[in-house]
């Protein structure tokens, strides 16, 4: 490559490198920097340095938040998992017709808001709503189940807006599988379920595995699925910053608590990498 | 490099399914009549500072009319904005600002607010004597009270079967899972310290631990606990009881009249919205102007039912209609007063501890 090509793709590639630094970068910078002040007053921030933001996280109640996130994280992870993978695996199976039209199925709700999709859970969900009513026609229950604000509602709601990710991952996995090897593995005696072991399952391994993970780390940040679905009782750590951030005012301690979970994730992240030796199957 | 780049696009992506909790974008500052071809005569601008609604257009439209002065309706989302902008403008900009009591203290401790000239007020008499001499303004030197919020509690007589006379009947066993609350932790944790007989405002951290074990005791029975439309689940049915912002009881009972309203026996926690003139403000004789035009009996109670909260001025309480007077305008009887104001940085922290400690146990 010559000098003169080499300064052009500099210039090409500059405005995105200055665009993360700018945006993604310098805020969290600020975010770290803002984690070691003190508050005053009401919503203010005072110059100095203090770890105490940092400690008052061990506060057990605080750390349970961690724990409910992951907890949550883990449970709809399970759940994404037992419906994706069979979905994306028998999705690359399907003709090419339906395999795009199963394609523009999945991708046509991304067009409406997350927020409006989950208000439809909510119509679906409530006291005498689609659910409750349906049940009682049928005979099932005879007064209105408590669906809406309770857990089960929560995960349900997880499960729907992180399913899609999982389905893709597998999906962009099983594509690539070479079926002869499954059609080798019978012919040489291997039952239907023992080729599916030997040989499916280890080469589509890569797409569960990115797809664990673009469940598992985003659903540590959809805090406002506990608050609409859940009646804002199960706090997790996103719901902690929302609030210290907009209620409590209290910025440095919201940074503190970010800081902590960016860190956490990135532990995730980085446990991945190890297990796998590899990057993200399907994203790249 | 560029996995790297397509993963972190990715997660862009998906945090992108996040954004739609955002807050609401802050609205341009508009002037209603902006389509208006014929502005008034000059009479200058009002350059007035509030949240969104809280005037009908009639009012503005009227005033205008009247004094020819152009109202230019700036507005802001949280207190906290107003007060940051006020700050930036140096007490300059903006001629009449309206926003809650507690932010109010800190606007004038500031020096960002002006003493009124009540000479120029003729129909300030009108205002309710309860709504002054609060602990944002203890002298009235500085603010006319606009609308009230009023902690009530409010019940559906059709599922609830024991008498309910104050918060602490919220806490028996029949209401199990079936109370809703605004997601407000000094309203709700004062909730608790009114059951013990504290005050909303006690900087004693052991009186707000035994709010927290009481709030504990509450626990079993809140359904819900959020800020948006809490109204909806009490008309739908979702919720038996709840407590909640004045404009959303407002709101129940327009929708179902049937429903019951309650002011606790332990006490009547209430918050003010304040109108107040800032010290550098542009136009301040349009301030006063506009002031006066609403302090106006009949013009208030317009505002009022418009507002959907409670009447501050003692004058326009006959004006309210029969239909809105039960939720606008406070009983001839009614219990000790308290409202609810700053605290200190200890004691907001305890606050939190024990709001965290009850929404977590809601949970269980």
């Amino acid at each position: 490559m010559n000098r003169g090509r080499r300064r052009s793709s500099v210039i090409a590639v500059l405005p995105m490198y200055l665009f993360t630094l700018a945006f993604v970068l310098g805020p969290l910078i600020y975010m770290l920097f803002l984690s070691f002040e003190s508050r005053s007053g009401q919503w203010g921030v005072t110059a100095d340095f203090t770890l105490r933001n940092y400690t008052r996280i061990a506060e057990p109640l605080f750390m349970k938040t961690f724990w409910n996130s992951t907890k949550l994280a883990l449970i709809s992870t399970v759940f994404v998992l037992l419906i994706g993978y069979p979905f994306g695996y028998f999705m690359a199976r399907l003709s090419k017709k339906w395999r795009s039209v199963c394609m523009l199925l999945l991708i046509i709700p991304f067009w409406t808001s997350a927020l409006m999709r989950l208000y439809g859970w909510i119509i679906f969900f409530r006291a005498n709503g689609v659910l409750d009513t349906l049940l009682m026609k049928i005979g099932l229950i005879d007064r209105p189940l408590k669906l809406l604000y309770s857990y089960p509602s929560v995960v349900v709601g997880m499960v729907y807006v992180l399913l899609p990710f999982m389905i893709y991952s597998v999906y962009a996995s099983a594509e690539k599988l070479d079926w002869r090897l499954v059609e080798a593995a019978r012919d040489l005696g291997a039952s239907r379920f023992g080729a599916f072991r030997t040989v499916s399952l280890p080469l589509t391994a890569p797409g569960i595995f990115s797809g664990v993970i673009l469940t598992f780390v985003p659903s540590m940040g959809l805090y406002f699925l506990a608050d609409i679905l859940g009646g804002n009782k199960t706090i997790l750590v996103g719901n902690l910053i929302y609030e210290q951030l907009m209620k409590i005012h209290d910025w440095p301690f919201a940074a503190a608590i970010s800081v902590v979970l960016l860190l956490l994730t990135s532990i995730f992240l980085f446990a991945y990498r190890r297990i796998t030796k590899s990057d993200l199957e399907g994203l790249v | 490099m560029k996995k790297v780049l397509a993963l972190i696009l990715s997660l862009a992506l998906i945090a992108a399914l996040a954004v739609g909790c955002a807050p609401k974008p802050t609205e341009p500052a508009v002037s209603p009549d902006a389509s208006d071809p014929t502005p008034p005569e000059a009479g200058g601008t009002l350059t007035l500072y509030t949240w969104e609604g809280m005037f009908p257009e009639e009012i503005i439209a009227g005033f205008e009319a009247e004094t020819g002065i152009t109202v230019n309706y700036a507005v802001f989302d949280t207190d906290e904005t107003m007060l940051t902008k006020l700050e930036t403008a140096k007490g300059g900009d903006y001629d009449l600002v309206i926003a809650d009591d507690y932010i109010i203290e800190l606007a004038v401790g500031a020096g960002l607010v002006q003493k009124l000239d009540k000479s120029k007020l003729s129909n300030y008499g009108n205002i309710n004597p309860i709504y002054q001499g609060q602990f944002y303004d203890p002298a009235d030197e500085y603010t006319v009270p606009y609308g009230a919020g009023v902690q009530t509690i409010v019940f559906d007589p059709n599922f609830v079967d024991i008498p309910v006379s104050g918060y602490a009947d919220l806490l028996d066993p029949s209401f199990k899972d079936s109370v809703g609350v605004i997601g407000n932790y000094r309203v709700i944790n004062g909730l608790a310290l009114k059951i013990l007989g504290y005050s909303y405002n006690t900087e004693n951290l052991d009186e707000i631990d035994a709010a927290g074990a009481k709030l504990l005791e509450l626990a079993p029975n809140i359904r819900v606990i959020k800020d948006d439309s809490l109204e909806n689940d009490l008309i739908s049915g979702e919720i038996t009881a709840a407590v909640m912002y004045t404009s959303q009881v407002t709101a129940a009972l327009l929708e179902r009249p049937d429903l019951a309203v309650v002011y606790p026996a332990e006490g009547i926690g209430f918050g003010v919205m304040g109108s107040f003139i800032p010290s550098q403000a542009p136009n301040a004789e349009a301030a006063y102007k506009f002031l006066d035009y609403i302090l106006d009996a009949q013009r208030g109670a317009e505002c009022f039912e418009w507002l959907g909260y409670y009447s501050t001025f003692s004058a326009s309480d006959a004006y309210i209609s029969d239909e809105y007077k039960p939720f606008l305008t406070l009983p001839a009887e009614f219990g000790e007063t308290e409202m609810i104001g700053n605290v200190s940085d200890e004691a907001l922290q305890k606050h939190e501890l024990i709001w965290t400690a009850f929404r977590d146990a809601a949970g269980k």
